[in-house]
C-alpha cells in the first residue's frame, strides 16, 4: 500500500499549467476548421460537408458553421486551397453566432450576453460546481470530461469541482443532441439549480445535433430545449476546449483571449 | 466476387434434414441459410442446443424482404434468412420466448417493425424508457426502489437501474437501457461508404475504431473486395491502442471505487498517454477520420521507431503499477468473488468480450473469425475462471500485454512490407454482408446492405447491449455498495447499446 507513495511522487509534475499558459496541440491535431478563402465559391462545395455545417449563399460566400463541424475533413480532402485543420485546442465560444465563420468580424454580435454572464461569473468565482447530464452524446465526450479532473488536466487546481446533486451545481455540461427520453431529465436538472446558474453545450452533438439532425428522436442541440451560454464543439473536444469553455462561462477568460 | 465467396454444398451436419434449410452463397467465415418463417424457431432451437451464440434478429431488404437470426458457431457467423414476403405483420415462432440472450433484441424489433412473434409478450417499452415509471415487484417490509439514473452522479452516460433492496441485500436490478437512442442506424441510410463510416465512428465514439474496422469489412465483404494486407495492419494497430485505452480506463475506474486515488491517478496517467499517442499518430484523440471502407486514409503520422519506443515505455510503467495495483489487498479483496457471473449464465444470456472471458469462455472475434490483420498475428485468448470483478480485471490486464504484444508485430509487419493504403470500391455493385470485429466491450457485428454503391441499411448487434442484459443477474450474493464497482467491471458504453 506504501509503495503507491514514491511511486506517484517519482512522476514528478505532469499537469499543464494550462490557462496561465497556453497548451500547444501537437502538429497535426484536428481541433477546428479554417477557412482561408471564403469569397467567389462555387455552390457544390456546400455538398462536401455530411452535416450541412458548410454554405454558400446568393453572393457565392462560403461560410463554415464550426458548431455544425464533426472534424471529419472531407472538406480538407476535397477543397484545400480553402479548407485546412488548425491545431487548436481553444474552440469554445459564447455563442451559436460566434461559431460561424465566413471570413467576416467573428466577434461583435454577443457584448451584452458576455457583460450579463461576466457579472453571473463573479459571483461563482473560484468555487464552481460542475454537473453532468448526458442527453445522448457518442461517450467520447464523457471520457473527455472526466480527464479534467485527472492528474493531466486537475481543474480542480482552477476551483472546479464536480457535485453529485443538481441544486449544488453552478455549471450544467450537457452532451448530446437530447434525446427524447432525455428531454424531461434534462429539463427538470436545470429547474432545480440555484440561481446564478450556466449551462455549457459539450461537443457538436450538443451544440447543434452534429450528425443527429432534429427529429422525432432528438432535438438537435442541446439551445432547442435550454438557453445556453457556452458552446463547446468538438467531436468530440479535447479537455483543454471543454476547460476553455468552463472558463469563458466563469468570466476567468474572456472571448479571443488565449490564456488568463 | 467469385474469389470471396464460396458455394458450401449442403447443410450443416447439426441440423436435421427436414428443416428444409438452403445454403446459399456467402462471404467467407458467414455460412447463410435460407428457410420459412415458419421454420425459423425450430431451427434456431437446434443451433442453441448445437452450441451456438445468438447476435442479432433483425429485418433486411437485400436481396429480398426477410427476416434475418445472427448466431456464433463453430468459427462461423451462421446467418439464418427466412424471407417474408408481402406478410403484414410478420409471424414467427418468438425466440426470446425461450431464449433470454434474444429477448432485448426481439423486442426491440418488435417495438420498431411490423413483427409479431408468436409465443411471448413484450410489456413495457424498451426502447422509448420513462425514467418515472417505477416498477417494483419484490415484497417486503422496507423494500423499496430506487431508480439510479438516467442523470448520474459524477460524469457518466445515461442509463437507469432501477434497483429493489431494503438498504444492503439486492433482490432485484432492472437494467433500462435506451435512454440515448438516436437512431444512429438511420442515418446512415442513402450515403457513399466513405461517408458513412463517418456515422460509425460515432455510434459508439469510444470504440470509434471498432465501429469504424466492423462498417468498413462489412462493405468490403458486400461488395467483395477486400481492403490491402497494409491497411489492415494500421486498422490492428489503432484497434489495439483503443483496446488498451478501454481497458486503462475501466481499470483506473475500478481503483476509484475502491479509494485507491494514487492507483486511480496512475492509470489515468498511463491511458492519457495513449489518447496523446493516437493525437501524434491520427490527429485525432480516438484515431477518428483514419478508417474507410477499401483501406485507411493515410499512415500513421509518427515515425514506427518512435511509436514503438512509446510502447516500450508504455509497457514498462504499467507492469509496474499493475505489480502495485494486484498487490494491494484494500482493493483486491473488494473485487474478488464480487458480481460473480456463472459460466452456464453466460452462456445463456450469450454475453462477450471481457466479461465472458472472465468467466471461463474464450469467445474472441479476433480469433474465432479472424478478421483483417488477426488473420496473420495470432492471438493469444485471455480467459479466467472465476467469473468475479477481479477476474474480469485481470482479464483486462492480460489483454493489456497482449495488444502491446499484437501491436510490436504489426509496426514490425509495417516496417518491413510496403503496400497500397486503399483498395477502389466499385461504384454500381449492390450486396449485403456481415462485418465485424472485437471491440474493447466484446464481438461487434454490423450488417450492411449496398445498393447501387450507396449504404441502403445498417444493422448493429453491439456487445454492450448484450452484455447488460446480464447486469440484472450480477448481484447474487452483493450489497448495494458493491454497485459501483460491478457497474464498472462491465466495462460497457450505453451509446453503444442505445444507438
Amino acid at each position: 500500500m506504501l509503495e503507491w507513495i514514491p511511486r506517484g511522487l517519482r512522476q514528478g509534475r505532469v499537469t499543464t499549467r494550462y490557462p496561465q499558459r497556453e497548451e500547444i496541440a501537437p502538429a497535426g491535431y484536428r481541433g477546428r476548421i479554417e477557412l482561408s478563402n471564403a469569397a467567389d465559391a462555387e455552390p457544390e462545395l456546400a455538398v462536401l460537408c455530411p452535416t450541412g455545417a458548410i454554405t454558400v449563399d446568393s453572393d457565392r460566400r462560403l461560410s463554415l458553421d464550426r458548431g455544425g463541424c464533426i472534424l471529419c475533413g472531407a472538406c480538407v480532402h476535397a477543397a484545400q486551397d480553402r479548407f485546412s485543420f488548425e491545431a487548436r485546442y481553444q474552440t469554445a465560444a459564447r455563442s451559436r453566432k460566434a461559431l460561424v465563420v465566413s471570413g467576416q468580424d467573428e466577434d461583435a454580435a454577443f457584448e451584452p450576453t458576455r457583460r450579463v454572464l461576466g457579472e453571473r461569473a463573479r459571483a461563482l468565482r473560484r468555487s464552481i460546481h460542475v454537473r453532468h447530464i448526458d442527453c445522448g452524446s457518442d461517450g467520447s465526450e464523457e471520457w473527455e470530461i472526466q480527464a479534467l479532473w485527472n492528474p493531466y488536466y486537475d481543474i480542480q487546481r482552477l476551483g472546479y469541482f464536480l457535485t453529485a446533486a443538481p441544486r449544488h451545481a453552478d455549471v450544467l455540461l450537457v452532451t448530446g443532441p437530447v434525446t427524447a427520453a432525455m428531454r424531461g431529465p434534462l429539463e427538470h436538472t436545470w429547474d432545480v439549480m440555484p440561481e446564478p446558474k450556466a449551462l455549457v453545450a459539450v461537443g457538436t452533438d450538443a451544440c447543434s445535433g452534429g450528425l443527429c439532425a432534429a427529429g422525432e428522436l432528438t432535438a438537435g442541440g442541446v439551445d432547442e430545449v435550454l438557453p445556453v451560454d457556452v458552446y463547446v464543439p468538438g467531436s468530440p473536444p479535447a479537455p483543454i476546449a471543454i476547460m476553455h469553455g468552463l472558463l469563458l462561462v466563469t468570466g476567468l477568460l474572456r472571448p479571443g483571449e488565449m490564456v488568463a | 466476387m467469385t474469389s470471396t465467396s464460396r458455394q458450401p454444398v449442403g447443410q450443416p451436419d447439426y441440423l436435421p434434414e427436414h428443416l428444409g434449410a438452403v445454403p446459399e452463397p456467402a462471404p467467407p467465415g458467414e455460412l447463410r441459410l435460407r428457410v420459412t418463417p415458419l421454420a425459423f424457431e425450430r431451427t434456431a432451437r437446434m443451433l442453441k442446443d448445437a452450441g451456438a451464440r445468438f447476435v442479432s434478429i433483425f429485418l433486411a431488404e437485400t436481396p429480398e424482404p426477410a427476416l434475418v437470426g445472427a448466431f456464433a458457431l463453430r468459427g462461423e457467423l451462421l446467418v439464418l434468412r427466412a424471407p417474408t414476403g408481402d406478410a403484414d405483420p410478420i409471424g414467427y415462432g418468438s425466440i426470446g420466448a425461450w431464449w433470454p440472450a434474444a429477448r432485448w433484441a426481439e423486442q426491440e424489433l418488435v417495438e420498431r417493425d411490423n413483427v409479431r412473434p408468436v409465443g411471448v409478450r413484450y410489456e413495457r417499452r424498451l426502447t422509448a424508457p420513462d425514467a418515472d415509471l417505477l416498477d417494483r415487484r419484490v415484497d417486503g417490509l422496507d423494500v423499496f426502489v430506487l431508480p439510479f439514473g438516467p442523470v448520474r452522479s459524477g460524469v457518466f452516460e445515461a442509463i437507469q437501474f432501477q434497483i429493489e433492496t431494503g438498504g444492503e441485500d439486492v433482490p432485484r436490478i432492472q437494467t433500462r437501457p435506451f435512454f440515448k437512442h438516436r437512431g444512429m442506424e438511420q442515418r446512415f441510410a442513402g450515403l457513399a461508404p466513405d461517408r458513412a463510416v463517418y456515422v460509425a465512428e460515432r455510434v459508439a465514439g469510444i470504440a470509434s475504431t471498432a465501429y469504424a474496422i466492423a462498417f468498413s469489412e462489412g462493405v468490403e465483404r458486400a461488395l467483395g473486395v477486400p481492403a490491402p494486407p497494409r491497411a489492415e495492419r494500421w486498422r490492428a494497430v489503432y484497434a489495439e491502442l483503443e483496446r488498451i485505452a478501454c481497458h486503462l480506463d475501466v481499470i483506473a475506474k475500478q481503483a476509484e471505487t475502491t479509494a485507491l486515488y494514487v492507483g486511480q491517478a496512475r492509470f489515468q496517467i498511463l491511458k492519457e498517454r495513449v489518447m496523446r499517442l493516437r493525437t501524434r499518430l491520427t490527429g485525432s484523440r480516438f484515431a477518428r477520420g483514419m478508417i474507410m471502407p477499401g483501406g485507411v486514409r493515410a499512415e500513421g503520422a509518427m515515425g514506427l521507431d518512435e511509436l514503438h519506443r512509446e510502447l516500450d515505455k508504455l509497457e514498462r510503467d504499467l507492469r509496474r503499477d499493475r505489480h502495485l495495483f494486484l498487490g494491494t489487498a484494500s482493493m483486491t479483496d473488494r473485487l474478488i468473488g464480487s458480481g460473480h457471473l456463472p459460466r452456464t449464465l453466460v452462456e445463456e444470456y450469450s454475453a462477450v468480450g471481457p466479461l465472458a472471458r472472465g468467466s471461463g469462455l474464450s469467445t474472441d472475434a479476433r480469433h474465432e473469425r479472424p478478421y483483417g490483420d488477426y488473420r496473420r498475428l495470432g492471438l493469444n485468448v485471455v480467459a479466467r475462471r472465476e467469473g468475479d470483478a477481479m477476474a474480469r480485471v485481470n482479464v483486462r490486464f492480460g489483454e493489456l500485454s497482449e495488444s502491446l504484444r499484437l501491436l510490436r508485430q504489426s509496426i514490425e509487419h509495417l516496417r518491413r512490407h510496403d503496400g497500397e493504403l486503399t483498395v477502389e470500391l466499385p461504384h454500381a455493385r449492390s450486396g449485403a454482408a456481415f462485418g465485424w470485429a472485437e471491440a474493447p466491450q466484446g464481438e461487434l457485428a454490423i450488417w450492411v446492405e449496398i445498393r447501387d454503391g450507396l449504404v441502403q441499411r445498417v444493422r448493429i448487434a453491439s456487445p454492450s447491449l448484450r452484455n447488460w442484459a446480464l447486469f440484472d443477474h450480477a448481484f447474487p450474493k452483493d450489497v448495494l455498495t458493491d454497485f459501483a464497482f460491478i457497474e464498472h467491471s462491465f466495462g460497457l458504453t450505453p451509446a453503444g447499446a442505445d444507438r
